[in-house]
């Protein structure tokens, strides 16, 4: 009998949050809109994304176009640098977007909700006729979707950026050759396959970062370990799905 | 906003507010930067003194606790993760390599990105996610519920058995762990190219066991482990010094794992400069 719940209890998760999401899917064209909640929400996560994305796209690109770079020079094609760094722009630039969002966003989303959830918020709404997920979840993972839109496309020019910088003053690349190599291999295809990535994840990170903030028990060790379980399922379906659109990209076989 | 409003007013309030940020800032990085330490010297304390504790915490950590534990804990997501990364470094490389015509480097790719980026980063950040932020989620709950104060007032030294133990683990625990992770990449990306797309796989094992250098590899290893280092320090400390209630656990939980993600990859980029360096330590004719 405890064996048995026990093994339910992923099943179950797995079931809430398929419910959730449909019911997000539709409070989305349901009237009103949560319009003030919406904005609000995409202000909360662009500030405390902003500053990680940055953080974490610099460095990464350094290391990345250190990377490719060493080995362009050894081969006699430091000039290729920019096309190198064209595909860590379409490539690696929603990995870095991944980290953001599921790191950054989606945590912040759980521990706010978590913290409305703990304090009962949630369950007076319900009591005052006010649906919360048309009220709060639905403004949210919309906000995330957005955000991480926006997210990538700063993410990828602080790719360029950095490794134009890097290629071209560090590692002594010509400027001209840089700019010209990188659209050999990536093309507007690759930049509206990043895009469309950057929307799944966030929508993906917004739902589980709300599942898992409004089904929150148990005091503060459940508000830590909800925000725990939002990170690595966030990063366990955000890796998923980066890989399968990739390979939807490209073609199998 | 209501802390603003309960406070007297006082002279040059802007100017107040500016630097009194200012120094507070600082003053956090000096607490940090104290705790790290205090945590880092009580290590010695913790293996002569909390042997048990770090068994049960090795146990504990690898396998994960709670909801984790059921899809089969740190290991499995550990995998997980490096094995999407290393399928995705198949379908990327052998796809972008053939576009220019040489798609036999996929090997290549394999040996030279995974291990000097792809793997020690996606281990570092899994390790952050599932360890670390479970150690901010235990920690920022003991202090709430005042268990970390009781500790004291029984004689423990607290960051001796609560965070230095953790650290200490979290070494412990990474090197199979990175094992894996580099393991599963290699993996990965061996099936993908051979099995999806058709790859003679000896031309990949040529191409993949030529250029991959097992000093790089074990470099790898000591890059994996001083992120695990930072990201256990950091995780402990926003534990350690949670507030504000069940509220203030979810946010400490948050705020440590982005500190960590920023940390690992400046880890990273700092390890990777200093080993290879502007020469990159590769050997094209070997």
């Amino acid at each position: 009998m405890d064996l048995q719940s026990l093994a339910m209890k992923p099943l179950r998760g797995v079931g809430g949050f398929y419910a959730m999401a449909l019911d997000t899917v539709v409070a989305i064209p349901r009237r009103p809109f949560a319009w003030r909640e919406f904005f609000l929400q995409c202000w909360f996560i662009a500030r405390v994304s902003v500053l990680p994305a940055l953080l974490l796209a610099v460095p990464f690109t350094v290391l990345t176009a250190f990377t490719l770079n060493v080995l362009l020079v050894d081969f006699g094609a430091a000039d290729a640098a920019g096309t190198g760094a064209g595909i860590a722009m379409a490539q690696l630039g929603p990995v870095v977007t991944v980290l953001v969002v599921a790191g950054a966003g989606a945590t912040a989303i759980c521990a706010d909700l978590g913290a409305r959830t703990i304090r009962e918020e949630l369950d007076a709404l319900r009591v005052m006729g006010i649906n919360p997920v048309q009220s709060l979840v639905v403004p949210r993972v919309l906000a995330a979707s957005l955000v991480a839109v926006l997210l990538s496309a700063m993410v990828s020019l602080a790719t360029l950026v950095g490794s134009f910088f890097f290629s071209v003053f560090v590692q002594g690349v010509t400027p001209g050759y840089y700019v010209a190599g990188l659209t050999v291999l990536t093309g507007s295809k690759d930049v509206f396959v990043l895009l469309l990535k950057a929307g799944l994840f966030g929508l993906a990170a917004g739902l589980i970062g709300c599942y898992k903030g409004i089904s929150v028990g148990g005091g503060p060790a459940g508000v830590g370990n909800a925000v725990n379980e939002t990170v690595v399922y966030a990063f366990l379906a955000l890796y998923m799905i980066n890989l399968l659109v990739t390979a939807g990209q490209f073609g199998v076989g | 906003m209501s802390d603003i409003a309960s406070t007297p007013s006082t002279l040059h309030p802007r100017l107040r507010r500016t630097f009194g940020g200012f120094a507070h800032g600082w003053n956090r990085i000096g607490r940090q930067t104290q705790f790290y330490g205090l945590t880092l010297r009580s290590i010695g304390t913790a293996v002569v003194h909390y042997r048990a504790e770090i068994i049960r915490l090795v146990a504990q950590m690898s396998l994960g606790t709670g909801a984790l534990a059921l899809i089969g804990g740190t290991v499995v997501v550990v995998g997980f993760l490096t094995l999407s990364v290393g399928a995705l470094i198949a379908v990327q490389g052998y796809n972008q390599l053939s576009g220019v015509g040489v798609e036999a480097l996929t090997g290549f790719v394999s040996a030279y990105i995974n291990v000097r980026i792809i793997a020690p980063a996606t281990a570092g950040i899994a390790l952050a996610a599932t360890i670390g932020a479970g150690a901010t989620a235990q920690l920022g709950a003991m202090r709430i519920s005042e268990e970390i104060d009781a500790l004291e007032v029984i004689g423990i030294r607290s960051v001796a058995y609560l965070a230095s133990t953790r650290v200490l683990t979290g070494v412990i625990v990474v090197v199979p762990l990175y094992c894996i992770a580099a393991l599963m990449a290699f993996l990965a990306a061996r099936l993908g190219t051979i099995m999806l797309y058709g790859q003679s796989s000896g031309v990949y094992d040529h191409y993949f066991d030529t250029f991959l250098i097992p000093g790089d590899l074990l470099w790898s290893f000591v890059q994996t482990i001083a992120v695990a280092i930072v990201v256990m320090l950091i995780h402990t400390y926003y534990g350690y010094t949670a507030s504000g209630g069940p509220a203030g656990v979810g946010e400490a939980v948050g705020r440590a794992v982005r500190a960590s993600l920023v940390s690992t990859i400046f880890v990273l980029l700092l390890v990777s400069l200093a080993v290879y360096g502007q020469s990159g330590n590769f050997h094209l004719a070997s």
